[in-house]
């Protein structure tokens, strides 16, 4: 009994020794409190003059942004903006993060960086140099989302916003929505690297509505749309919404249009649209089918049509089909002849079919893209009329259908 | 230096057997004033003892020993010395007939050696003995002042049963002789202490547990050499599989109906004197974390109570390392909004995160103690004066942040979820080690210290019972009465690992209900 309790103390101080030692020896080294962060929450890259990068990040003041129970009003007033941004030029985005840094007496911390912001010029002259950092530095997140400005990155980021805290949770927020495109870091790497070689990145804007204060907000104005990593050509907001019914991303949309026969505007809300891709190559022939399934809600109704008519929905239900088919078919004719850039996901769509006919074009892709013919198989089906079925404040004799 | 203790040791272990029989073990003399002499040099300055000569039928020498405050005197005075003492001129040949004319107790006892004579007396027992006899006669007639049977506060019940154990063995023994009837129902009594000599049930069901874990269970208890045995804690821990585990092997219960429930499972269970706490082994970690009311409520709810108890197991022991972790070292993990929150809330601390949870930690274990130890009537102003320091002025005076108050708070809630007070003081105990592992390792930290404390928990063993099963090693069919609490019309079979000698407890086939395919 004896010798055994003197083992176990034995045991025991070996444990705590040992133990004590992992913890102080491999432990604490990248221990950072979090109130020592500097935390990004948007990157903004830009080209200098002499041809170097200029970083700019968004930071959070977290006293201001609320949730800090001694400052009391969280959200204060003007000079108590909740975000603040710092810039720092470099030869590449790490040296100008290492120079930042001197400057910030918090250490930067990337984890929380939501969204990433290319300015003209530099994506003018190509981004692919520049996505590397964020793939390769541990910090950031692959579900950034990624944006290219109409001008220069900095200014965005500056913006002070109405109804969100910051610029950053402005542009988060739009890019949710998917009224334009949505596109994250990990998208970007996937497609950057895949065998179409384009991407499709959205366009953000600003607008002040005071320019002293900087008070603003942001929208999404169109696509930008790159070859080899560099910009080709833009997409205006109507293509955009056809490059979104062709990828199968379009969540928020409303349909307006003037049925045959009758006076005055109906607009369609969109319920659930599906969107498939079925290659095929025929004789040598490389050709793609988009079948679009589409289901809406009828939303407004400024014309004389009774809703309860089935033959008046048929017809109605066509037409709107008509009018999908008629916005994808803009659209393919400015990405497809004019551009020839692959941003709609046929490449990967004729490599998974046809691997061994893909390996064959893949080299010389663009041009085979363009040769590519395709049909749009659009199908629409009105699931609900609305409140009103029957037209308001028109005279039963003047309604159509029954 | 160990060969010497090893020595001294051994040496003391041979001397006490020899010490401690002396003399005692002497047969009563003939001679009743040498016995009686004997017995007051031994009761020396015991100023309790009481010794009384009398004549029984005026001729026969005798002498009345007990000890005063245990013995029912009117009863004695009554029954025992008025017919003794009254003229008779019957002869008796030996204390026998005499026992069996003349002394209107039930409950009486012959001896013949001095040994016995003593422990009689001090278990309360009137002691006669006669002149030119050699034996006495111990009569059944204690009586002391005893707690009444109570609700017991630390294991209250919105339903079910409300009595509780007392402190007087003869009463909790008649509490489980009142639940089970059948004669199957064994009850080995033994002593154990040199000074206290407690007496000790070993409670069992004959048929049902199985035999060499009883045979284990005695030779343990035979085992013990001590002192005085004051509460049953101290019998668990010398009979424990492991005792430097920070997890009770033993399960402990003031409840009668908890302790009957464990015996109709096949396990044991041990009765103490001067205690209301009873142990039952083996056990598992489940039966920490069940409470008798789950077997009382529907099933459905308990079965939603036993998950809401596993959940907050965890976080009672990992939320405060979790939070430490995160805020250290991940600061990516948290969604950003909340993150910032918190960093808000840091803002002004002096502290590092993992000193914050540690100071937290401790006034809230704090406060708790105080709160246990302090008179029912301080209790509530303490309770006031914690929840104003640490809920309130700490976090304005920028000494704590707020969500560290709320993580104290509920990881404090979270351990009182557990039913069992043993089993939660081990969580509550392991909380801190693994609040230092995250606050120098981060979550792979915590992940080392769960895997540590999963692997004990694999090592030990409750009276050889593995402690984690029926989930390590898997028994799929047991989980019904760990991973739900399964109807008592599905609970036909007893736990697999102590009921497998008689395996069925009911009849198959009792889910109420009109019959299928009728009429």
């Amino acid at each position: 009994m004896a010798y055994g309790y003197l083992h176990f103390s034995r045991k025991l101080l070996l444990i705590v020794f040992t133990w004590g030692s992992l913890l102080v020896l491999a432990g604490c080294w990248d221990r950072v409190e979090i109130n020592d962060l500097a935390i990004v929450l948007a990157a903004g890259i830009d080209k200098t003059e002499d041809d170097q990068i200029e970083l700019t990040v968004q930071l959070a003041i977290p006293s201001q942004m609320g949730g800090g129970q001694q400052q009391g009003s969280g959200t204060g007033g003007p000079g108590k903006e909740p975000t603040i941004t710092r810039q720092a030029t470099g030869t590449t985005i790490s040296e100008a993060a290492s120079i930042l840094q001197q400057k910030l007496p918090r250490r930067i911390f990337w984890g929380h960086n939501e969204v990433i912001v290319f300015g003209k010029e530099l994506a003018e002259d190509g981004i692919r140099e520049y996505v590397e950092f964020f793939a390769h530095h541990p910090e950031p997140r692959l579900r950034s989302y990624i944006f290219v400005s109409e001008e220069k990155a900095s200014a965005l980021l500056e913006v002070i916003p109405y109804l969100e805290q910051s610029s950053s949770q402005f542009a988060r927020e739009l890019a949710r929505f998917q009224i334009g495109l949505r596109v994250t870091l990990k998208d970007l790497l996937e497609r950057i690297s895949g065998g179409a070689r384009a991407v499709a990145l959205p366009r953000l804007a600003y607008e002040f509505d005071n320019l002293k204060d900087k008070k603003g907000g942001l929208n999404i104005n169109g696509t930008a749309i790159f070859k080899e990593g560099k910009i080709e050509g833009y997409l205006d907001d109507r293509l955009t919404r056809g490059l979104l019914w062709i990828r199968n991303e379009v969540h928020l949309a409303t349909v307006s249009f003037t049925p045959e026969n009758a006076e005055g505007y109906m607009s369609f809300k969109l319920l659930r649209s599906n969107t498939q891709l079925h290659p095929e190559i025929k004789d040598g022939k490389w050709k793609m089918t988009l079948s679009i399934t589409t289901e809406d809600d009828i939303e407004e109704n400024q014309t004389n049509l009774v809703l309860t008519d089935p033959k008046i929905i048929a017809e109605l239900e066509e037409q709107l089909a008509a009018k999908i088919d008629e916005r994808i078919e803009m659209t393919l004719e400015k990405i497809q002849k004019e551009m020839q850039a692959d941003v709609l996901g046929f490449a990967k769509a004729f490599e998974q079919k046809y691997p061994d006919e893909w390996d064959q074009v893949k080299d010389r892709w663009e041009e085979k893209f363009a040769e590519v013919e395709i049909e749009v198989v659009s199908k629409a089906y009105i699931r609900r009329l609305g409140m009103s079925t029957q037209p308001q404040g028109i005279p039963e004799e003047e309604m159509k259908g029954e | 230096m160990v060969k010497r203790r090893r020595k001294q040791v051994s040496s003391k272990k041979e001397s006490t057997p020899a010490t401690r029989t002396e003399r005692n073990n002497d047969a009563l003399s003939d001679d009743l004033d040498k016995n009686a002499d004997h017995i007051r040099s031994v009761y020396a300055e015991a100023s309790d003892l009481i010794f009384r000569r009398f004549y029984i039928a005026g001729k026969q020498k005798a002498v009345l020993f007990y000890l005063d405050g245990l013995v029912d005197i009117q009863e004695l005075d009554d029954s025992v010395l008025s017919p003794l003492m009254e003229e008779f001129t019957a002869e008796y040949s030996d204390v026998k007939e005499l026992l069996e004319k003349k002394i209107s107790v039930s409950g009486v006892k012959e001896f013949t050696n001095i040994q016995d004579c003593l422990k009689k007396i001090s278990s309360g027992f009137p002691v006669i003995l006669l002149e030119g006899r050699k034996s006495g006669i111990a009569l059944n007639l204690t009586k002391f002042e005893k707690r009444a049977i109570d609700e017991p506060p630390a294991e209250a019940v919105i339903r079910g049963p409300r009595e509780g154990f007392v402190e007087t063995l003869g009463i909790n023994r008649t509490m489980l002789r009142r639940k089970i009837k059948s004669p199957k129902l064994k009850m080995k009594e033994m002593e154990i202490g040199k000074y206290s000599v407690t007496p000790v049930i070993l409670a069992y069901m004959d048929g049902i547990a199985e035999e060499g874990l009883i045979k284990e269970a005695e030779n343990r208890l035979k085992r013990i050499d001590i002192d005085g045995v004051l509460d049953s804690g101290i019998i668990e821990e010398l009979v424990e599989d492991n005792p430097y585990s920070p997890f009770p092997q033993i399960l402990t219960t003031e409840r009668p109906d908890v302790a009957t429930s464990h015996l109709l499972e096949g396990r044991f269970v041990v009765l103490v004197d001067g205690s209301p706490f009873v142990l039952i082994a083996p056990v598992t970690i489940y039966s920490f974390l069940q409470a008798s009311e789950d077997y009382y409520n529907r099933f459905i709810i308990s079965t939603l109570i036993r998950w809401l108890r596993y959940i907050f197991l965890l976080i009672s022991l990992l939320l405060p390392s979790i939070y430490v972790a995160v805020i250290t070292f991940h600061a990516e993990m948290v969604p950003t909004s909340l993150m910032i929150g918190m960093a808000a809330s840091r803002e002004a601390i002096p502290f590092p995160a993992l000193i914050e949870a540690l100071l937290m930690e401790i006034t809230f274990e704090a406060l708790r103690e105080a709160g246990l130890r302090l008179p029912k009537q301080v209790g509530s102003a303490v309770s006031i004066v914690g929840a104003l320091v640490i809920g309130e002025a700490a976090v304005m005076a920028g000494i704590v942040s707020a969500p560290m108050v709320i993580v104290v708070a509920l990881t404090g809630i979270a351990s009182f979820t557990i039913p069992r007070y043993s089993g939660a003081a081990a969580i509550r105990m392991l909380r801190f080690p693994m609040i230092l592992l995250a606050g120098t390792l981060g979550l792979l930290g915590i992940m080392l210290g769960l895997i540590t404390i999963i692997i004990h928990l694999a090592t030990i063993r409750s009276f050889g019972v593995p402690y984690l099963s029926p989930m390590a090693p898997m028994m799929g069919s047991e989980t019904k009465d760990v991973l739900v609490r399964a109807p008592w019309w599905k609970l036909n079979t007893r736990p697999h690992l102590t009921g497998k000698y008689n395996k069925y407890r009911q009849a198959p086939g009792q889910k109420p209900g009109p019959k299928h395919g009728g009429d």
